[in-house]
């Protein structure tokens, strides 16, 4: 057996905004909810519970954002998602008949009804609807740690031109861990990665030890860290930063050889939401008859080319188990390289959003069951850990500010500041203002006034969501993510008015508290 | 603090409309004859976001003036029917829309950076301090002067000014140094000299300072030492970075990173942001 010479810590940051709409179900963004619990997370917990039940010792960390958490503990979203598979199980029922004639397309029709039947079966059943508990479990059984992040997603770098809407964010990020989690959350994933040090002093006030940076926010750090991104650096204000590793990185996203493009995975782009017979899919894509995904889809990537085979389950899990004997191959080679030239063991950390394992990449979640299961029973020169753990046992690292960073493309704020949504930011800043001006004039207020405040305080952090600017700079959902913008700076400088003219109308503030149903335990006081 | 504008209280105004007309919206259900004529799929396809937004608004006079097609309300009314079945036993719902407002008429200059070599910049002058320049200076105060941002590097102290013009409210500008700190004051300068403007330059109105990031591997040559900081106990200890085995086996670590000539690393695009609204 091989000495071990270093770690690799895994870090899935799960994430969607709030998108809430109890008057219609004609939402089709309300789907990105339900696709991610049956693609990403009950994948995931299935597989941790694999590895649990194997007997594997593994670690892994995850954030999950204020909104995601929220939306997992709604009711009514709840109630739709069971909804959405039962009709998708109905669809796959249609089309175990529809396709009995073809002997391997049936093969995948009988597996997405099993698929889809087991997931209603484990979210009813086993889960009991509530998939935070589910994952709080394997936190609790020390297998995995769970991060917190800012509370709606907001892009620090933008909105630290008033500090004390990031301090805001930090608080409720972590506020609304602690509602969830019972206990507070060591570190935090900021929101798009984006690092300034003006919020460090923040993340410290609320028990923050570390935090997650892409590569450069610690190789352009000041001084140069000696040990690159192989070692967490301590910001002067005592914050922890690990940064994200080029290499793993590289190995799993290229766009030329990265895994998630392996000829046998299955292609996402291929669905029966399109191709299927308009009258046949009509009942099971979205109400206004615009064709979507519905999940089910036959097709594996097969190569460059229009002309696509059948998925082949098996052939699947074959590439991920090949690629997760590379990675494991690669991290061995590289951890012997670098731990010669470090002071501690060195740390690979890799950091994914969730759901790329499963919705993007749909073999994802197999391929880290894989791969954790390699790391344990294989010879190879590390071990799984959480950053927690890394500080706890090496908490001698070097000083220095991290680089202001975030992991968009280019490395800073051009996803979330550029001509098309440039526009944004002054309603921000000026709601950002507005609401610490309402909490310096009425500090301290009760009843419906306070509710006002709290309401204020909810309709700016929903604003100041990232994934809105982000939306409007990929050119996909645009009108949803503009919408949304318009939505809550006009609530919240509705309801401002009406607080400073002491004329708050009740049945409004209702009808929006039941729409932004967020952050039930708010105090409008953290502007202040 | 924020002055209430004319308009703000024209926003206002068209919520205290909304609010009073929004009582009368149940008594819409007489409008099925219109529905019946209307098509909901175009409008509904164009966006899910905006039918709605009007799938509450009933009548022409909850209308803001920013307004919405006709053929979204027609729409509109359309689904009210289908959906209102339980209207008898529920209370009207919220009449609402909004648009962004063009502007907040205040005085401001706000500095944002893009990247480590590009700063957005936007202002607005207030109605207010517009005519108290009028006021000063005369009535075509804002014909005769053009406007001007002077873009003031503090960290290297050096500064430059850039002509913008009257029909834009924000910038991207262009800087060479990056991790310095930058502060932006919008001023005027007359085109010409009047009697009245006899001065070279009027200053409006300063930014906010922003630090504007790095984009390189530093690699000091004249630090001597690093630091290192328990966090477990807070004791700091230093170690001399002159010692060549430190040297190089930092230069191993980051020939690892493959540095150009710039000693920048190749900034990997990360496509995993977002990866839920493909």
């Amino acid at each position: 057996m091989q000495e071990k010479k270093g770690y690799v810590s895994f870090v899935l940051h799960a994430h969607l905004p709030f998108i809430h709409h109890p008057e219609s179900d004609d939402y089709l963004e309300e789907s990105w909810l339900y696709e991610a619990i049956s693609e990403t997370y009950i994948p995931l917990l299935t597989n941790f519970q694999k590895l649990v039940d194997e007997g594997v010792k593994f670690r892994i960390t995850m954030s999950m954002t204020p909104p995601l958490l929220s939306m997992l503990d709604n009711k009514l979203l709840q109630k739709k998602y069971i909804k959405y598979l039962k009709k998708l199980i109905e669809l796959s029922e249609k089309e175990i008949k529809r396709t009995a004639g073809d002997e391997r397309l049936n093969k995948l029709s009988h597996y997405y009804f099993d698929r889809y039947s087991n997931d209603l079966h484990l979210f009813k059943d086993v889960y009991k609807c509530n998939l935070i508990e589910a994952f709080k479990h394997f936190q609790d059984i020390g297998v995995l740690e769970i991060i917190t992040c800012g509370a709606t997603h907001g892009y620090f770098p933008i909105l630290y031109v008033n500090e004390k809407t990031v301090k805001a964010q930090i608080a409720v990020g972590v506020q609304t861990y602690e509602r969830y989690f019972g206990r507070r959350p060591r570190g935090i994933w900021l929101p798009e990665c984006g690092y300034v040090p003006e919020a460090d002093k923040y993340l410290k006030e609320f028990g923050i030890d570390y935090i997650i940076t892409e590569s450069h926010g610690i190789l352009y750090a000041n001084p140069t860290p000696v040990y690159g991104t192989a070692a967490p650096i301590v910001s002067p204000e005592g914050v922890v930063a690990f940064g994200r590793d080029m290499e793993s990185s590289r190995q799993v996203w290229s766009s030329i050889n990265g895994y998630p493009g392996d000829f046998n995975y299955r292609e996402f782009y291929r669905d029966i939401g399109y191709e299927a017979d308009y009258d046949y899919i009509k009942p099971y894509i979205a109400h206004n008859g615009v064709r979507v995904h519905t999940g089910i889809k036959y097709h594996r990537i097969t190569g460059k080319t229009e002309f696509k085979d059948y998925y082949n389950v098996q052939w699947a899990k074959d590439s991920a188990e090949k690629q997760a004997g590379h990675f494991l191959d690669s991290r061995t080679a590289q951890i012997g390289n670098l731990a010669q030239y470090t002071q501690n063991p060195p740390i690979i950390l890799c950091p994914y959003d969730a759901e790329l394992y499963g919705h993007w990449w749909y073999e994802g979640p197999y391929w880290l069951y894989i791969l954790f299961k390699k790391v344990y029973y294989d010879d190879c020169n590390f071990e799984l850990i959480t950053p927690s753990e890394y500080i706890d046992k090496y908490p001698n690292m070097q000083v220095a500010s991290p680089c202001r960073s975030s992991w968009g493309a280019n490395g800073y704020s051009e996803v979330w500041l550029n001509p098309s949504n440039d526009y944004v930011h002054r309603h921000l800043h000026v709601a950002g203002d507005r609401m610490c001006e309402l909490a310096y004039l009425y500090p301290n207020a009760k009843g419906l006034k306070k509710k006002a405040l709290n309401q204020c305080a909810r309709e700016l952090l929903l604003a100041q969501s990232s994934d809105w600017l982000f939306i409007i700079t990929n050119g996909t959902m645009v009108d949803y993510a503009k919408k949304r913008i318009k939505d809550h700076i006009g609530r919240f400088t509705k309801l401002y008015y009406q607080i400073k003219e002491d004329n708050i109308d009740e049945e409004f503030l209702k009808d929006i508290s039941k729409k932004d149903c967020v952050f039930p335990d708010i105090d409008y006081m953290i502007y202040r | 603090m924020p002055r209430k504008t004319k308009e703000q209280t024209e926003i206002e105004k068209e919520e205290n409309k909304r609010k009073s007309t929004k009582k009368a919206t149940t008594a819409n259900k007489k409008t099925t004859t219109k529905k019946a004529e209307t098509k909901k799929a175009p409008a509904k396809k164009r966006t899910t976001a905006k039918t709605k937004t009007s799938a509450t608004k009933k009548t022409a006079t909850t209308k803001t003036k920013a307004g919405k097609a006709s053929t979204t309300k027609k729409t509109t009314t359309k689904k009210s029917t289908s959906s209102k079945k339980t209207t008898t036993k529920k209370k009207p719902e919220i009449v609402e829309y909004y648009d962004l407002p063009y502007r907040y008429n205040q005085t401001i200059v706000k500095v944002l950076a893009q990247t480590p070599n590009t700063l957005f910049i936007y202002w607005d002058i207030s109605d207010k301090d517009r005519k108290s320049f009028e006021e000063q200076y005369g009535e075509n105060f804002f014909e005769k002067t053009k406007p001007v941002l002077i873009v003031r590097n503090d960290t290297l102290n050096y500064s430059f000014e850039v002509e913008i013009n009257d029909f834009a409210n924000s910038w991207y500008l262009h800087i060479a140094d990056s991790k310095c700190d930058y502060k932006i004051e919008l001023g005027r300068r007359p085109i010409k000299k009047t009697e009245k403007i006899n001065v070279d330059y009027i200053y409006v109105s300063s930014s906010n300072e922003i630090e504007v990031p790095n984009d390189k591997v530093l690699f000091n040559k004249n630090q001597k030492m690093v630091y290192f900081r328990d966090i477990k106990t807070g004791i700091q200890t230093e170690k001399e970075i002159t010692n060549i085995s430190f040297i190089r086996n930092m230069g191993k670590i980051y020939d690892i990173y493959d540095l150009g000539e710039n000693h920048n690393v190749s900034i990997l695009s990360n496509p995993s942001s977002g990866s839920m609204y493909q």
